[in-house]
């Protein structure tokens, strides 16, 4: 049985309303609002990058786990806002850990589910008896051209789960993974900002994919929609998850705890972590939890997640922590983000 | 530039220090900084003496006012240091927060 | 004992038309003429400098002062950060003590507003430690850590740093050659905006140019033959750490208590022997703490003893303070500073120092800081018996 042994995040405590963003380019706040399902995001400081805010939730991960560094053999670090093109944040966060350096440390990439397609490739490690753990880090400084309908959603946050073997308090019980070339969503080398094809990041991107992972893995696994407790999708928006849920069958209650977006913002690869984040805030033993992650380019993670009954004893603040907030206007904003 | 070599051996002090414990023994706001802190300024610099009696100076991020006191309790965390040229390696390094 | 026996300085101010060695050559030639002195005179040379180095890319400043004078004789460069000056006078006197030589020459020069603030702050940051330095610390920062710490603990709040400002401008006032000649009042300093909290503007010595020099030597005709002359009862020397945080009180500078215990022991001399003093004000409070670890005041006191205007020209209490103006407003050009502080004390001693002269004065005394304290210079003048 793997799993996950321990999980930390990391919420950077600035806030920009979608107001203010709107406010800002002439648009009317509250059409904005209602159509994207949000009124706020999370915004990390000018001093805070995806490999200092994966210090922080890696640090959260394993504060109340006695492991010895030396035991976690992979540190896998997912990202699309690394802070160099060429050069990894894994070593660099590995030494910061005290990892002693006979692990394999590298970058993923791939738009938002770089991390969760980690997990996946950790769980072979795991099972195969090749590591004891894995640190899978998942982490975002998302940023967004100005103006763009990106603005409002791109955010930033982290999320680190230490995956293992024993005493976890999270089973992966199976997962799927579906991946396509399609230009949702991309990023040239050098440049600045990401672009994507508008529209086109609907339904034959998010939905498409999400969809043909999710079908796949139920069918695997005989399950239906109504045997879990909890499912979090990847959010974009908050929109996008309760119209996937619905058409795959889910009911909105089932996602209402993980729907973290409409005050966080898209957080990126971190985004449907943090939305389990906050469900394994209230998760009972033997819940099945379903997580179906999402990255342009294009392709979708699911799992089928159960909790053991070694949550109850581990788990961790969410909702409580996310009250220590400052809000910014937007000026300082671009300032916070280096656009000027 | 900051010699990047340099800048590992510094990187390994700072791990000792962070998620630690100290204590604000004095403290300043800067409002006239060298080239590469102006777009933190102001910001607040603080002398910090941990819970094992060693000393550290950083900035303190996410303060208000009333958080500047002789006294106040922080702990190491990690930050970027400073602005560096598009090419340089980034500086990363000790900061502090209010606890 | 060694005589000082001529000083020329050059205004210090925002000099444009003048390099760094324009400057120094006036300050040579000023000095031969103020000592009746020629080059062949001349044994060696000391030159106390900070920033040629990195601001201009001058090194090798000691070749340079060969070419200027057309000599083949020794000269030394020196950088103890804002000691550099009074460093090099230690040496040179030291130098004369060693009998390496009879009669020196001692220059201290610095060329600042060629560039802009941010470049001067950066080059400053030299002075403090490389944990200081990432952190973001600029050197009023530093200081204005100390006032914090030192306010804090003898709750004063930042009107007693503003009396250093208020009475070294008065001073300023009556100094042809400082770069700020304007008197300021207590309100003018403490609405002017921060550098560093609870340092504002007005706390702080200015960016100037400035060259300063002596004539030294061991000389007996010389010194009896010269127009003006002043005993060196002693010059001495002591370090501290550069990083604040190793320091045993942030609030009191060790270098200056113990440059000054040497120095009193050295010319079998009290405190209160001292008539006037050229203490170093790079910023309101340094000039404070000053006091007290020179030994005038009482730790802790200073504060409070400042506002009274002991120090201030027309009191009838001793030591005067800082008559050409101080750092603050005589200006600071770095490397100069120590060599223009001990000047101070040779025209005061002299009866030079026209409308700033104090009156019955027997000994001066001048110190100086580098950095954050990491080296002070205490040396005690006497006047010619």
């Amino acid at each position: 049985m793997s799993g996950i042994v321990s999980y930390g995040y990391y919420i950077p405590s600035f806030r920009i309303t979608i107001k203010e963003i709107a406010d800002m380019w002439n648009k009317k706040a509250l059409s904005i609002q209602k159509s994207l399902n949000m009124h706020e995001k999370a915004v990390s400081g000018i001093d805070e990058d995806s490999l200092t805010m994966a210090y922080e939730s890696a640090c959260h991960a394993l504060l109340d786990v006695k492991i010895k560094r030396s035991k976690i053999k992979a540190l896998f670090f997912g990202t699309e806002s690394p802070s160099y093109a060429v050069n990894p944040s894994s070593t660099i966060l590995g030494d910061l850990l005290g990892l002693d350096n006979n692990y394999l440390a590298y970058d993923t990439q791939f738009a938002c589910k770089a991390a969760t397609g980690a997990i996946i490739s950790s769980i072979g490690l795991l099972k195969s008896n090749m590591a004891e753990y894995v640190l899978v880090c998942a982490s975002d400084k998302a940023t967004a051209k100005p103006h763009d309908a990106l603005e409002y959603t791109a955010a930033s946050g982290s999320v680190t789960l230490l995956l293992g073997k024993t005493d976890i308090i999270l089973e992966i019980v199976d997962f799927e993974s579906f991946s396509t070339d399609t230009p949702d969503f991309w990023r040239r080398e050098g440049i600045r900002y990401p672009s994507h094809g508008g529209r086109f990041t609907g339904k034959p991107s998010y939905f498409y994919h999400i969809e043909k992972s999710t079908q796949s893995l139920l069918k695997k696994q005989k399950l239906h929609p109504e045997d879990f407790k909890h499912a979090v999708f990847h959010m974009p928006n908050g929109k996008y998850p309760i119209q996937i849920a619905q058409s795959l069958g889910f009911k909105k209650s089932q996602i209402e705890k993980s729907l973290i977006v409409s005050y966080l913002g898209n957080s990126y690869t971190a985004s449907s972590l943090m939305g389990l984040m906050s469900v394994l805030e209230t998760a009972c033993e033997g819940d099945l939890i379903f997580l179906a992650s999402y990255g342009s380019g294009a392709g979708s993670d699911a799992f089928v997640l159960k909790v053991t009954k070694n949550l109850k004893k581990r788990r961790k603040d969410f909702k409580s922590k996310l009250k220590d907030k400052k809000y910014i206007n937007y000026t300082t904003y671009l300032k916070y983000m280096n656009a000027v | 530039m900051i010699s990047p070599i340099k800048l590992w051996r510094r990187q390994k002090e700072i791990k000792d220090k962070l998620g630690k414990k100290g204590k604000i023994l004095t403290w300043t706001v800067i409002h006239i900084s060298p080239t590469a802190f102006i777009k933190q300024v102001p910001y607040c610099v603080i002398l910090v003496e941990f819970e094992n009696g060693n000393q550290a100076v950083g900035q303190l991020v996410n303060y208000e006012k009333k958080d500047m006191r002789i006294g106040k309790r922080v702990i190491g965390i990690l930050r970027k240091l400073k602005e560096v040229g598009k090419e340089d390696v980034i500086i990363y390094g000790l900061k502090f927060k209010l606890i | 004992m060694n005589s000082i026996i001529g000083y020329y300085t050059t205004c210090f101010g925002e000099l444009w038309d003048k390099s760094l060695f324009d400057l120094v050559k006036e300050s040579i030639q000023g000095v031969f003429k103020s000592a009746c002195i020629e080059k062949r005179q001349i044994d060696a040379v000391f030159f106390g400098n900070m920033l040629a180095g990195i601001l201009e890319n001058n090194l090798h400043s000691s070749s340079k002062i060969a070419e200027i004078l057309k000599v083949n004789i020794p000269v030394f460069r020196v950088e103890s950060a804002c000691a550099s000056g009074s460093i090099a006078f230690h040496l040179a006197n030291q130098y004369l003590n060693s009998k390496s030589g009879k009669t020196v020459l001692v220059i201290g020069a610095e060329k600042m507003t060629d560039y802009p603030v941010q470049e001067i702050t950066n080059a400053l940051l030299g002075a403090l430690s490389g944990e200081e330095q990432a952190a973001g610390l600029t050197f009023p920062g530093a200081y204005a850590m100390m006032a914090k710490a030192y306010m804090k603990k003898y709750g004063y709040g930042e009107k007693s740093l503003a009396y250093v400002s208020f009475k070294n401008h008065f001073h300023g006032s009556l100094n042809k050659q400082a770069h700020f000649q304007k008197k300021v009042t207590i309100r003018n300093i403490l609405e002017s905006p921060y550098i560093a909290d609870p340092l504002k503007i007005f706390d702080c010595s200015p960016i100037s140019d400035g060259a300063c020099s002596l004539i030294l030597t061991s000389d007996k005709s010389l010194i009896k033959k010269a127009k003006h002359s002043v005993s060196v009862l002693s010059c001495e020397t002591a370090t501290d750490t550069i990083s604040l945080k190793k320091r045993k009180k942030i609030y009191e500078l060790e270098s200056t208590k113990i440059a000054a215990d040497k120095a009193f022991k050295k010319a079998k001399l009290k405190r209160k022997d001292i008539n006037v003093a050229e203490v170093h004000d790079c910023f309101s409070i340094a000039e404070i703490l000053a006091m007290e670890d020179l030994g005038f005041w009482k730790k802790g006191k200073g504060g409070k003893l400042i506002t009274y205007g002991l120090t201030m020209l027309g009191s009838n209490s001793k030591p005067i303070v800082n008559t050409s103006g101080g750092l603050k407003s005589a200006g600071h050009p770095v490397g100069a500073t120590g060599v223009k502080q001990i000047g101070e004390i040779f025209l005061q001693l002299t009866n030079q120092a026209q409308n700033r002269q104090v009156k019955n004065l027997k000994y001066g005394l001048a110190h100086n800081i580098g950095g954050s304290g990491g080296t002070a210079v205490v040396t005690i003048l006497g006047k010619k018996s």
